[in-house]
């Protein structure tokens, strides 16, 4: 068999598999999931997910157990969506007194009906740096929300949130507007900074959130002291809603959206390698244990017998707990079990391939077995190893799953089971966080349900005997 | 016949057990013994602290020769393979030692008495569900066969399709965000309440317990069988007597239950015990979610609390349950199958 016969068998197979219905949705998912991987980059909400998956301060922002954004649309009252506002507009002033200030302002379109959790400022800073935050409600009034004073040598990033620094000045314009009684109910300690901040300014906002809807100016504002030794630059806003990304958020304040993607890539490459890896092993194995026969043949019946009496899934638990064990690793430990799952099939093809008459023609040729094995055997019967190699996929996925249930997933790489062992942990079950639980699942659900649709298409072209009449 | 058959493959699947042991002891081998000196140092400390009578040299010393006892009875002064045979003709005999943390209900540490108090129970819930699919999996995977192509043939199998990668315990999950925390149906773990009924309603108590688990396992569980019951079945509905049976007007039910069910007894028993044992090596920690007290929860804390002899002892009765499933396998399929006694070439 050369190239040319191969793009032959591949053009027949082709026309019958474009009559599998459920074979073609199978190769639409299998390519959307390439693409994912592929345009990973673009579509990950956090570039560095990837990295930074387990490290806390890169998901501070983020609200806690957030749900996600669409479930705004069933729900009464609006709640303030996570938004990043990334480019603010720089301006350079002069006071009367001469003293120039660089401002960065942010306009922020609230419609919501919640307030948002927090709202947080980040700024590059160096230098002595008086930082002052204001923000211009849509009522006219101006707050000035807190004042710092930083004084860096190097550029520093510096995070700043109103939750934490602005609650004594909310609660001086909360005091302006409120009657003394329902004061005497709350403390400058206790409000809800932003509960207050957009709150329509009336008698018992204290008490009450009414949402004071449009556009809110956020500025930072920084007296230059010293024009060689500052900096004032990336400044950002985070506005903390209570719904947040796609999927929401866990209780590490993770993208939920993000680990998905992120963990897409080592689904399909665990699933593909493991299976792949196995099956050629296992085909292999097959063809020479029949073609050899005799003596070979028994010893390699017996080590395959070996392996095919161990319970898989045990023994991952216990070398992963043992061994705590990389990722490679672990791929390698369920190739060393899955390639027997080939074997006997392949075996029994292989057992009748040897008897024909252009075997005995090439040995006659004097041809050595190599070439027998490689040239003549293996190419008719790796076609026939495409479907097992499509349905073991999802067991490979479904296995390194369940170890990472149970923790003991490889720790520098964000996988599918490894989010589903967090929610877990996080009690997302008994606290009905659905979106943390349901969309991780479901991916391998859909992932193995994918090469299943490939499996069984390829299974019945290559298989004409489970055909339908 | 049947007894030498019997006999053989019993043997072979001791021997394949014993063999499986040896690798074992021999893979973990540096991870046991670390266990066992820390056991050790742990035993000689805690009698070194009831002998307050004594002065420091001589605590030293008893401290030093009951440790260098203990070594010597657990054989850790040995060169490296006789360790290994020594802990695997241990583990054989299921001289599994004691645990570290785990305790068994009645308090005691004793591996054998924990896993033995599991293995029922994961045996219950495992049986019960392989009952259950069986069942339903024959019936579907023959009403499958009996109209390759229809609607309900198709219907069905783009279902096992997209069951086929789920994993059992996300579909735990699910369905207890749901049964028990949404619609409070079912309780949320365990296999009985606390404190536990008596009598007549202990037995209703463990039926509603099962009840969620169970339900679990049978909705993934049968849909895998019924395809392949469907296949092996289409395969026998061509043969010539079944046509012949038909002709002479044998009612379709009879034919297709009394005629083909028969001929294609011996592989479906097969599948099903497979599938069983499948669950076994596939989806035990599903017990974990629903904190199911058998093997595969023994499992989740064996890993959670670090407890190597556990964990050893677990995988050890796994592998012995799974030999012993495999050879029930071949046992009944030579009972039904007259040819495989025989022994000739398969």
């Amino acid at each position: 068999m050369n190239i040319k016969d191969l793009g032959y068998w591949f053009r027949d197979f082709w026309a019958e598999f474009r009559r599998e219905g459920s074979g073609l949705v199978g190769l639409a998912l299998l390519i959307l999931f390439l693409l994912v991987t592929i345009f990973e980059n673009p579509l990950l909400p956090f570039k560095e997910t990837n990295s930074r998956w387990r490290d806390i301060t890169y998901w501070q922002d983020n609200p806690i157990n957030a749900p996600p954004v669409w479930t705004n649309l069933f729900a009464q009252k609006k709640a303030a969506r996570t938004i990043n506002l990334e480019k603010g507009k720089r301006e350079e002033l002069t006071d009367d007194e001469g003293n120039s200030y660089v401002q960065d302002s942010f306009l922020y379109h609230f419609t919501a009906d919640k307030a948002p959790l927090d709202i947080i400022f980040h700024s590059t800073i160096q230098g002595m740096v008086p930082y002052i935050i204001e923000v211009e409600r849509p009522d006219g009034a101006t707050i000035q929300l807190t004042q710092q004073y930083f004084e860096y040598s190097d550029t520093t990033p510096v995070r700043i949130s109103v939750n934490n620094d602005g609650k004594d000045s909310l609660f001086t314009f909360l005091k302006i507007h409120d009657s003394e009684d329902n004061l005497s109910m709350v403390s400058s300690g206790s409000i809800r900074s932003t509960e207050i901040l957009f709150n329509k300014a009336r008698e018992g906002m204290a008490g009450s959130f009414e949402a004071l809807k449009g556009n809110y100016r956020f500025i930072i504002k920084a007296l230059v002291l010293d024009p060689d030794q500052f900096v004032l630059q990336d400044s950002h806003i985070v506005v903390t809603g209570s719904v947040s990304g796609l999927l929401g958020t866990d209780n590490m304040k993770r993208d939920i959206f993000s680990g998905l993607v992120a963990g897409l890539k080592w689904a399909l490459f665990i699933g593909l390698f493991t299976s792949a890896v196995s099956v050629l092993i296992g085909v292999f194995y097959g063809i020479m244990s029949a073609y050899f026969g005799g003596i070979v043949d028994t010893i390699m019946q017996f080590i395959y017998q070996i392996f095919v009496s161990i319970p898989l899934l045990p023994v991952l638990i216990v070398v992963s707990a043992v061994f705590k064990p990389s990722i490679w690793f672990l791929i390698g430990v369920m190739v060393i079990f899955f390639w027997p799952g080939s074997v006997m099939t392949v075996r029994s093809m292989a057992f009748q391939i040897k008897e024909e008459t252009y075997i005995e023609a090439a040995r006659a040729l004097g041809a050595g077995h190599r070439r027998i094995i490689f040239n003549h055997m293996a190419p008719l019967l790796i076609p026939y190893s495409f479907a097992s190699m499509a349905l073991s996929v999802p067991s490979a996925i479904v296995y390194e799953s369940s170890v990472s249930l149970l923790g003991l997933g490889d720790a520098s790489i964000v996988t599918w089971g490894q989010i589903l062992h967090d929610a877990m942990l996080g009690n997302a079950i008994l606290n009905g966080l659905w979106w943390w639980v349901i969309p991780p699942g479901l991916a391998i659900a859909i992932m193995g349900m994918t090469f299943a649709f490939l499996g069984f298409a390829m299974d019945r072209i290559l298989h004409p005997k489970l055909r339908t009449r | 016949m049947y007894k030498w058959f019997a006999t053989k493959r019993i043997l072979k699947g001791l021997f394949m057990y014993a063999l499986l042991i040896f690798i074992m002891s021999a893979l973990f081998n540096s991870v046991v013994e670390t266990t066992m000196r820390a056991q050790i140092e742990e035993q000689v400390r805690l009698e070194s602290m009831r002998l307050k009578s004594k002065n420091t040299t001589a605590l030293q010393k008893f401290q030093a020769e009951r440790r260098e006892q203990l070594i010597k009875n657990n054989k850790l002064d040995r060169p490296i393979w006789e360790r290994i045979v020594y802990r695997a003709i241990n583990t054989i005999t299921f001289n599994f030692g004691k645990s570290t943390i785990i305790k068994s209900s009645r308090g005691e540490r004793d591996v054998l008495t924990i896993i033995a108090e599991a293995i029922p129970r994961s045996l219950m819930l495992f049986t019960a569900a392989a009952v259950f699919e069986i069942l339903i999996g024959i019936y579907l995977g023959l009403k499958k066969a009996q109209k390759p192509g229809g609607s309900m043939d198709k219907t069905t199998s783009l279902i096992t399709m997209i069951v086929y990668g789920m994993p059992t315990w996300w579909l735990a999950m699910i369905l207890i965000m749901f049964f028990v925390y949404t619609v409070k149906l079912f309780p949320s773990s365990g296999v009985h309440s606390v404190p536990a009924p008596e009598g007549f309603m202990y037995i209703l108590d463990m039926l509603w317990h099962t009840a969620l688990p169970l339900l679990t396992l049978v909705l993934i569980g049968f849909w895998g069988l019924a395809f392949v019951v469907r296949n092996i079945v289409l395969g026998i509905l061509q043969e010539d007597y079944i046509m012949a049976a038909r002709a002479r007007g044998i009612p379709e039910n009879s034919v297709l239950f009394g005629h083909t069910l028969r001929t294609a007894a011996p592989p479906l028993i097969t599948m099903s015990l497979l599938s069983l044992l499948g669950s076994i090596s596939g989806s035990i920690i599903f017990e974990g979610i629903f904190s199911w007290p058998g093997l595969g929860n023994l499992y989740w804390i064996a890993v959670q609390q670090n407890d190597i002899p556990v964990l050893m002892g677990d995988l050890a009765i796994t592998i012995g349950l799974y030999q012993a499933g495999l050879v029930i396998l071949d046992l009944t399929y030579g009972f039904l199958d007259p040819r495989i006694k025989v022994g000739g070439k398969a």
